[in-house]
């Protein structure tokens, strides 16, 4: 037979449970909606790349290769051209005729963000590349590229 | 023709046929002992010629100060290529104008010169390399010139002596960079007027690689005087390692600017106020750059110094070519250094780094900092820039602009300070002449 | 000369009297930095880089115009000399523009390499940087000023390495530039030396600005496919695709020497006419087959017509490797049975090799004390033997004599020239006879002019010289002298060339890389076979095509004018085509034919046979494989081999055979030829 401080120490044991409960219940919610709601991501988290464009929506890609040089899983391929006079792609003398990232081997170190001597390379918070078709993971720069302001 | 009243101070060695009627006419030189001194060197012989030439102390009068009588003294009189005789005349230094009277008004002074400088190395032809703006002057020497071949003191067996010696005039283009002698030598080739590497130097590799005496007009001219008179009358006028007179070019703030032959070793505040009738408007000195515009400037209580190589060097500062600028009390340092550094820029040959881009940085950076432009750390900018370039350029044209800019900065820090942070130039209401 | 001893650095070096200061420093492993001093040019003392303290001396001396003397002491590791340097840097780059991205010099630029190990971490120029637009002086030189940090490096190896002095510099100051000597285009060699002794990106070539970046490509030292010349290009590729070529590293016989073709030619690679499929004539034209096909067509026919007996002709190239070479006369001889076989002569080079006479090496033209040209535009033909013989004159004054119908490029450094007619070549050497005999010794050049009986003369006469005589027989195409030597060349009985095309009787031709019918016209109407790169004039009247690769494509070894063998290196493929080497294999094996006694088709595998059965072959694999370049001979002077009259390509600097007319940017400065070139 539970003597009267069994009772008591349950009752006790169980309020002190439950308000644990009762107090996250009001509390507001640390998990997150995802994928009925968009996803909250830090500022600096580094997702599939923007190849961003300079004030006058010229590409800040100037195809100097030094992204590709610091990629360490070899995932950047780039192709240069020049801009013409009635042609202009970029600021400077050159531009990114082909830029491609083979999603399937990057690791989003960010080497390349950090090499990119024009800023023109920046992570975006895209992260959903999944795939069933491997050669739908190499994003060419149209994919990349921040689309114009209108 | 001359441009300013002679001062009864002067001593006249170099300029003692100037003012006499025709001067330039080789009656004239004859009737006041021409070609004397020339008959008198043959008689003597080379040896006695340079020793002679080694006695009466007389130094470069172009700027670096090298004993002539050395320096022709390395010229190889054996050597089996033909030998020259070369007149610097390409007289480019700021505040400089003495060689142009020496040749406008005693042509063959300087011909006579060179006729002994051939006859001493066993040179038999003369190039005077005169500097783009005389045009006009190599008229006069061409006549002069003309003149000699005439009465056989120039040509085939002058004087019945034996001796060959042709003159020729060359006019330069208009840069400073060809008063540096191998610059000279290379447009004279016809080349790009850049300096030479040296050694070898023009003694032993001049002219098309031959011996070449090369000597500014002023220390040519000094020879005749000096053979006729003796070497020690010469050296006597001046002070012990610094023979004879010189043609000093007073100019800026000074009553009476002008062209004067003093002693060697006269006192520079006596120039200013005895010979060119002190500064201006009675306003206070400020400071004199004593040899040209490539020397380094003397404040006002500096200027109480004798006037020869040894002293100024000793006051870190150059005797230069003679060329004594004055500046009064209203007169802005920075301007002041800023154009010093603008004709710089403008006639760096562009050859070595630090010479072409270190006198344009230089001038940017002065004119915005007389502008107000300029912040604090840009002072010891313009200091650390310039003594950045000091020795270490190709030829002494970046040692030209650097040592005055480094003097500047030193001396008068105050007045670049003054010029900071948007502050409009202190001097700019008042006029400025510098 | 007598050493000196000097120490640098605190240690003790020795070195000849009169070595630079730069130079000896270099050699003994302490690296001075300079822009303007380049290794056999003219002193400059310019950039102020090589400032380094000397004890005794008032102030920084330049190491590069200072020689070294007994007993100096130098240091190169003090703060001083540690200012100095990053003071000229910091002057260099004030009007430099930090465009190193963009910039085609980028990852290989000498100013960044000095700026990263002795310049400062930051700018001080707060000023408005100079600028001038870049300029286009021709279809492959372009010059940005900006860029340009006035060592005159190109200035110098314009005028002195190709004695041709197109560049020269204009304004003064800060304002001073690059000038071409047509004011505002070049009208030169177009050979981009400049380009490549630039140290900065100020001087780009038109073919590989804005392309790729150094680091990207695959470097892949070969030989140049162009001229017989034999220099080594190092081609930068990527993707598949030849985007340059240079020689930077300097390891070939030509040190830095690259003409205009070795430099940017090999673009005829990937010119879209290039065949990438076999072809066979059919009612209605070429029809496209597959390779299995083609093969089957070609070695169905050849078994059909050697089983009944019929006549072979083979024509041979001279730019297919030597082991190409090799494999096809022993195929022709062995497997279709035939003795016809030949390839386009260009030079007397088997009257030379039958006089048994010492010939001279590349590098014998840049020691020898004397040279004598005959009858031949050298600079046009053979641009690298005309600078090797032009860096002798200027570093140890050869004495050059020239025998020539009109004016040359050498008159200018010659020491006597001859002005012949045309034959009297001979006649014009004879007066030189007094000159040359007081020569300690001679290297004697000759061209087409000088065939047959004429070379046995020419040798008697360097013979009777009584001084030692080496010879070069120059030849056109980078392998003219190695179909010579692996006998592509008709025994006793065997028809020459021309017979072959005029024979009429003729049951199949096979055509390896040559375009007989240029030059001449073919009577009878055979099974014609064709391996090239193109569709030739030959290729469009064959009856099957078969695509090759290029000399850029396949392994193996050629020989050049000098007869200095070297190795191919494969630097890419072109999918579709195959190696002349694998066709030959693919044929005989269709064939049926004795598989063993033709020996394996590898390059190395036929290489070790030629070394073992071709006399002068047997040479040390280890040197060709490390790139080296060695000398084959003494050759048996190929007794058997029927004699020709021989004919020069006539090639000019800007025409390569069938290569050069693909080759758009050959064409593209030859549009405008100047008044320089008479071609």
């Amino acid at each position: 037979m539970p003597n009267i401080q069994e009772i008591l120490g349950s009752a006790a044991a169980i309020a002190k449970g439950m308000s644990v409960t009762l107090r996250e219940m009001v509390s507001p919610a640390v998990t997150e909606g995802y994928p009925d709601e968009p996803p909250r991501l830090q500022e600096r988290f580094r997702g599939t790349h923007i190849l961003e464009r300079d004030e006058n929506g010229l590409e800040k890609c100037v195809a100097c290769f030094l992204c590709a040089a610091a990629c360490p899983s070899n995932c950047i391929y780039i192709e240069a051209a020049e801009n013409t006079e009635t042609t202009r792609i970029s600021g400077a003398d050159r531009y990114a005729k082909v830029y491609n990232i083979d999603y399937s081997r990057c690791i989003f170190c960010g080497y390349c963000v950090e090499a990119c001597p024009t800023d023109a390379i920046v992570h975006g918070h895209g992260f959903e590349t999944a795939s069933y078709n491997t050669s739908s993971l190499i994003y060419r720069k149209e994919q990349l590229l921040r689309p114009v302001k209108t | 023709m001359l441009y300013n009243e002679p001062s009864p101070l002067e001593v006249k060695v170099l300029t003692r046929r100037f003012g006499l009627p025709n001067s330039q006419s080789l009656d004239t030189y004859l009737a006041s002992d021409g070609y004397k001194a020339f008959r008198k060197a043959v008689e003597m012989g080379p040896e006695k010629v340079l020793e002679e030439l080694k006695v009466s102390n007389l130094r470069g009068r172009g700027g670096a100060g090298f004993p002539t009588g050395m320096k022709w003294g390395f010229v190889p009189r054996n050597s089996p290529k033909p030998k020259y005789v070369v007149v610097n005349a390409d007289e480019g230094e700021p505040g400089t104008c003495k060689d142009r009277l020496l040749m406008e008004n005693d042509p063959h002074q300087l011909l006579e010169g060179m006729l002994i400088a051939g006859f001493v190395v066993d040179a038999h032809v003369g190039y005077i390399y005169v500097r783009g703006e005389y045009r006009y002057v190599i008229e006069i020497l061409d006549r002069a010139i003309a003149e000699a071949y005439e009465r056989g003191y120039l040509g085939k067996n002058i004087l019945g002596t034996g001796f060959d010696f042709d003159v020729y005039t060359h006019t330069g283009a208009g840069s400073y960079e060809c008063g540096e002698e191998s610059a000279l030598l290379e447009s004279l080739e016809g080349k790009r007027g850049v300096p030479r590497i040296r050694p070898p130097f023009p003694a032993v590799a001049g002219l098309y690689q031959c011996p070449t005496v090369l000597n500014n007009v002023e220390s040519f001219s000094a020879v005749p005087a000096i053979i006729r008179d003796g070497g020690a009358a010469f050296a006597a006028l001046g002070t012990p390692k610094n023979g004879g007179t010189r043609l000093f070019c007073i100019s800026g703030h000074v009553n009476k600017p002008g062209v004067y032959e003093l002693p060697m070793g006269f006192n520079l505040l006596r120039m200013i106020n005895e010979v060119a009738g002190g500064v201006r408007g009675g306003k206070k000195l400020k400071a004199v750059i004593p040899g040209g515009s490539s020397c380094p400037v003397l404040k006002a209580e500096e200027c109480d110094i004798s006037m020869d190589f040894d002293s100024l060097a000793k006051a870190k500062s150059m005797l230069g070519s003679g060329g004594v600028i004055v500046m009064d009390e209203d007169t802005c340092m920075v301007k002041a250094a800023l154009r010093i550094m603008r004709f710089y820029q403008h006639e760096s040959c562009g050859w070595c780094i630090p010479c072409r881009e270190g006198t344009l940085w230089l001038r940017k950076l002065l004119a915005r900092v007389h502008e107000g432009g300029g912040t604090q750390s840009d002072v010891p900018l313009i200091g650390e820039l310039a003594k950045n370039m000091l020795g270490r350029t190709f030829c002494p044209l970046g040692d030209a602009a650097a040592m005055p800019t480094i003097a500047f900065v030193e001396k008068f820090r105050e007045e670049f300070e003054a010029h900071l942070n948007g502050a409009p130039c202190p001097f700019e209401s008042k006029p400025v002449s510098a | 000369m007598a050493n000196v001893k000097l120490t640098i650095d605190g240690k003790t070096v020795e070195a000849p009297a009169n070595t630079l200061l730069i130079e000896a420093a270099r050699r003994a492993g302490i690296e001075i930095p300079a822009f303007c001093y380049y290794e056999g040019l003219a002193l400059q003392a310019a950039c102020r880089m090589c400032l380094v303290e000397v004890e005794k001396a008032p102030k920084l001396m330049t190491a590069c115009t200072l020689p070294v003397a007994e007993g100096m002491v130098v240091r190169t590791n003090t703060p001083q000399v540690a200012q100095a340097r990053k003071s000229m840097l910091e002057f260099v780059l004030t009007n430099h523009p930090l465009d190193c991205p963009v910039c085609d010099k980028g990852g290989e630029c000498e100013l960044q390499d000095m700026v990263f190990r002795y310049g400062a971490g930051e700018s001080r120029f707060l000023e408005v940087k100079q600028h001038v637009d870049e300029r286009e002086w021709s279809p492959v030189v372009f010059y940005d000023r900006p860029r340009c940090i006035l060592c005159f490096r190109c200035v110098r190896i314009c005028a002195e390495g190709m004695g041709v002095a197109a560049l020269g510099v204009v304004n003064r100051g800060a304002s001073s530039e690059i000038a071409p000597n047509r004011g505002d285009h070049l009208e030169c060699d177009e050979c981009g030396m400049c380009i490549d002794i630039c140290p900065v990106g100020a001087l780009t070539s038109g073919t590989y600005r804005y392309r790729t970046r150094p680091w990207e490509m695959q470097h892949v030292g070969t030989i140049c496919t162009h001229c017989a010349d034999g220099c080594k290009t190092t081609l930068g590729i990527r993707n598949n695709r030849i985007h340059r070529g240079n020689n930077r590293d300097r390891s070939g016989v030509n040190g830095e020497f690259l003409c205009i073709k070795g430099r940017y030619a090999g673009d005829f690679a990937h010119h879209e006419e290039r065949l990438l499929t076999p072809l066979v004539r059919s009612q209605d034209g070429f029809k496209p087959v597959s390779w299995a096909e083609a093969i089957k067509t070609v070695a169905g026919r050849f078994a059909e017509i050697r089983q009944r007996g019929g006549k072979f002709g083979v024509i041979g190239s001279n730019h297919t490797t030597n082991e190409e070479n090799y494999y096809l006369q022993k195929l022709a001889r062995t497997g279709l049975g035939t003795n016809n076989i030949d390839h386009h002569r260009t030079g007397d080079v088997l009257s030379l090799l039958r006089a048994r006479v010492p010939l001279a090496t590349t590098a014998d033209l840049y020691h020898s004390k004397a040279v004598l040209i005959v009858g031949v535009d050298l600079a046009q033909q053979h641009s690298f033997l005309a600078y090797q013989i032009r860096a002798n004159w200027r570093h140890h004054q050869a004495r050059v004599y020239t025998v020539r119908r009109g004016p040359v490029r050498e008159d200018k450094i010659a020491a006597r020239i001859v002005s012949v007619e045309p034959g009297g070549e001979l006649a014009g050497v004879e007066t030189l006879r007094d000159d040359l005999a007081k020569e300690p010794e001679l290297v004697i050049l000759f061209g087409d002019a000088i065939q047959g009986e004429a070379v046995a003369r020419l040798t008697e006469f360097g013979s009777s010289l009584g001084i030692p005589v080496k010879y070069v027989c120059l030849v056109d195409y980078s392998n003219s002298r190695g179909a010579v030597e692996m006998g592509v060349l008709p025994a006793e009985g065997g028809m020459t060339l021309p017979e072959m095309m005029a024979a009429g009787d003729l049951d199949a031709l096979w055509v390896v890389g040559a375009n007989p019918l240029r030059r001449h016209a073919l009577a009878g109407k055979p099974f014609l076979v064709v391996q090239d790169l193109f569709l030739t004039e030959t290729a469009q009247a064959a009856d099957v095509v078969l695509p090759a690769a290029s000399a850029y494509e396949k392994s193996g070894t050629v020989t050049n004018v000098c007869g200095e063998v070297q190795r191919l290196q494969k630097a890419f493929e072109t999918p579709g085509t195959k190696t002349d080497l694998e066709i030959f294999g693919l044929i005989a094996r269709e064939m049926g034919l004795d598989l063993k006694q033709l020996g394996p088709w590898t390059p190395s595998a036929v290489f070790a046979e030629i070394a073992r059965t071709v006399p002068g072959y047997d040479l040390p694999v280890e040197v060709l494989e490390a790139g080296g370049a060695v000398q084959a001979g003494p050759s048996d002077g190929l007794p058997d081999a029927v004699w020709a009259p021989v004919q020069s390509a006539g090639d000019t600097l800007f025409t390569s055979g069938t290569l050069g007319r693909y080759s758009k940017m050959l064409n593209a400065v030859r549009e405008a030829p100047g008044e320089l070139y008479r071609a």
